[in-house]
């Protein structure tokens, strides 16, 4: 801990589930009817609830995106879909070529996407902002995940602390800059304690499914005891780690992102459980399948407040006083910049 | 009337406690250190959303925030948008969980299989054969073995199926592949690229080759059909469609519904092959029965394996559902 007094404040969620049931089905019915173009206004509405239900310090942020922006990046995304799919089943080589003409501007969407919505974010009448530059996100998009992918995941921890080392060190909200401290050591740490967990998975069930078949328990033939462990042992392994592994490493993502995230001088702490988000996202997935996707709303809601709620913001002093030194940044609020944030493809 | 509020000028994040109130059609907002006055025309009062607090937005950036939510309706009767309206009513959500559920029912009901069917004819052959080669390799080794069978009654069975009449040369299959399976039994199947595998024990179970034919022509059926080609699209659509919708978490589960989903497909695309190869029998003076006779041998072998061992594994019948029933029709026709 520092030496100053930094007071935790936490961040509240006040959303519920059956206000938002109602939003939510009626956009997705007015999208139906209007053939999918109320979507963007859908989107807006969707986006502003949650972030106006995200208080803090007795504030809440907002959202500020163009419906007619998202529209047009929607527009956009589908016709080069369409393409894709009209190319791939009459020329399989224009097919191909689209396919590498999305992945070859993908990283300069995405940073049109990320001014977009960290543009279009709010607190306290402030925006945040994103400034990286389109050469550098090809590096971060582009390089590192291809890199990743062709040394067959080993660099895949790395590439991850590049993209979100380069998307906080570029954020920024009013005139504090975000920086981001965390080493791709950190990140190789959450993986291999995710291998280990299921080394010892695996160990653990070769020795039960050992004892379960030597007592009988179930039929196998002579000599082959051995082999069937194996087999079940690496079964359960698999299955194991498809269903821990994803709110495991998400938890741990979260907790080691935010805490190794300053705006300013003021820092962040997460702690999610990896064992409640699991409880939380297997309830959510059953739940959802029992209802036949109408508990998705409330699933919603439950996984935002729980994330957001075990989010911290450390404030160096008084709250009034961390809000005092923050000004709108003044380049962000020029006009040529207006014409950069038109376009939103996060679909 | 007043309504309490809090103002930010947008570009300080100081937070200002200010009232607002009417003053002809001027809004005027006062605080300790702040007072102004615009018309209200200029400024963007933001529809209600829920509970969340009410918004205005004003035209350099500034911005004011009212928890209490009656209390601006009061201010602002005006600023009510009918989406809210629409939001706020269990009636018109109701009604538009309607219009949802018909809409999913419906295009899973008509619109998943009618796409699937119309992209499985357009996908070109070679990919098609190309995709039973990777299926067969990721099999051979795993649950198929070499076949037993000598080359000559290879020779003979393929030499029985091509000397037959077909409603439509075109659909004459890829390649008869045969193989032995220990955990497959006595089968047979259709791969998606129209490649039909024939494992040992459904030659050594049949009496005669008239019945080892009538079931290929079974499989010959599916190919005709795409079935397993459709099938697979709809199966990946579904899946993807829920792993999209359950956000990205666990593609098991999300894998479960769709399987389970899919299962009702399969009594149709049987029926369909049944008569496929019930005519091809007949075109070719065999009877249609003779495909009923080794269904029944097949429901018998499997019996006396379900009876004979723990865990006897998946075989022909298992994966084609209600062959009592099928067995009937073949033998009414």
């Amino acid at each position: 801990m520092a030496q100053h007094q930094a007071q935790p404040l936490p961040l509240h969620f006040s959303g519920s589930g059956s206000e938002y049931f109602r939003l939510w089905i009626v956009n997705v019915g007015l999208s139906i009817a209007t053939l999918g173009i109320y979507s963007a206004w859908a989107k807006v509405r969707r986006n502003q609830y949650f972030y106006r239900h995200t208080r803090l310090a007795g504030a809440g942020f907002d959202y500020h995106g163009e419906p007619i922006a998202i529209l047009k990046g929607r527009l956009a995304a589908f016709a080069l879909f369409a393409a894709y799919t009209a190319a791939s089943s009459f020329a399989p080589t224009a097919a191909a070529f689209i396919l590498m003409l999305i992945m070859a501007l993908a990283p300069w969407l995405l940073v049109r996407s990320l001014r977009f919505r960290m543009h279009n974010t709010s607190y306290r009448g402030l925006r945040f902002a994103f400034r990286g530059r389109t050469g550098p996100a090809y590096l971060a998009f582009l390089l590192w995940p291809l890199l990743a992918g062709l040394s067959l995941g080993l660099l895949w921890p790395f590439a991850q602390q590049r993209m979100a080392a380069y998307t906080r060190n570029n954020s920024s909200y009013g005139s504090a800059e975000f920086r981001f401290s965390a080493g791709a050591g950190a990140y190789y740490a959450i993986y291999l304690m995710t291998l280990m967990l299921g080394v010892v998975l695996f160990a653990g069930l070769m020795v039960l499914t050992s004892i379960l078949g030597s007592n009988g328990w179930f039929a196998v033939e002579e000599g082959q005891l051995t082999a069937m462990s194996l087999l079940l042992a690496a079964l359960g392994t698999y299955l194991g780690l498809l269903l821990f592994a994803y709110p495991y490493v998400t938890a741990r993502l979260q907790n080691l992102v935010w805490g190794a995230t300053t705006l300013g001088e003021h820092r962040f702490v997460a702690n999610v459980s990896a064992y409640q988000l699991l409880g939380l996202m297997l309830s959510n997935v059953v739940l959802v399948v029992l209802t036949l996707g109408l508990y998705k709303p409330f699933a919603d809601i439950r996984l935002a407040r729980y994330r957001i709620e075990h989010l911290h913001v450390l404030m160096e002093g008084n709250p009034d006083d961390f809000v005092a030194g923050l000004q709108a940044d003044a380049s962000a609020a020029g006009d040529e910049m207006a014409e950069m944030f038109d376009f939103d493809i996060a679909l | 009337m007043r309504v309490a509020a809090v103002y930010y000028d947008g570009r300080n994040a100081k937070a200002h406690p200010v009232t607002l109130c009417l003053e002809g059609d001027k809004l005027l907002l006062q605080g300790k250190d702040v007072v102004r006055r615009d018309a209200l025309a200029g400024l963007d009062i933001q529809p209600p959303l829920g509970s969340t607090p009410r918004v205005v937005l004003f035209a350099d950036g500034a911005r004011c925030e009212v928890a209490d939510n009656r209390g601006f309706a009061e201010l602002f009767p005006a600023a009510d948008s009918r989406v809210a309206a629409l939001e706020n009513s269990w009636r018109w959500s109701g009604l538009a969980l309607l219009l949802v559920l018909a809409t999913a029912g419906a295009g899973y009901l008509w619109g998943l299989p009618y796409a699937a069917q119309n992209l499985a004819e357009r996908i070109p052959a070679e990919l098609a054969a190309g995709l039973d080669r990777e299926v067969l390799a990721d099999l051979d080794g795993k649950v198929l073995q070499p076949s037993g069978l000598s080359q000559d009654r290879r020779r003979g069975l393929e030499a029985k199926l091509a000397a037959l009449v077909l409603p439509d040369p075109a659909v004459r299959p890829a390649g008869l592949e045969f193989r032995a399976s220990a955990e497959l039994g006595a089968n047979a199947f259709a791969l998606p690229g129209g490649s039909v595998v024939v494992l040992d024990a459904l030659v050594e179970l049949a009496e005669d080759d008239a019945e080892i034919v009538a079931v290929l022509l079974h499989e010959l059926g599916h190919v005709a059909g795409r079935h397993a080609l459709r099938q697979m699209l709809q199966a990946s659509a579904v899946g993807l469609a829920m792993a999209w919708y359950l956000g990205d978490f666990s593609s098991l589960l999300a894998a479960a519904p769709a399987l389970a989903l899919e299962a009702r497909y399969s009594r149709e695309f049987e029926r369909d092959a049944d008569n496929f190869a019930a005519e091809t029998l007949r075109a070719n003076g065999l009877s249609a029965g003779r495909l009923a006779d080794m269904l029944l041998k097949l429901e018998t072998a499997r019996q006396s394996r379900l009876d004979g061992k723990f865990g006897a594994g998946l075989d022909y019948l298992s994966s084609h559902p209600n062959s009592e029933e099928r067995i009937q029709r073949l033998r009414s026709q």
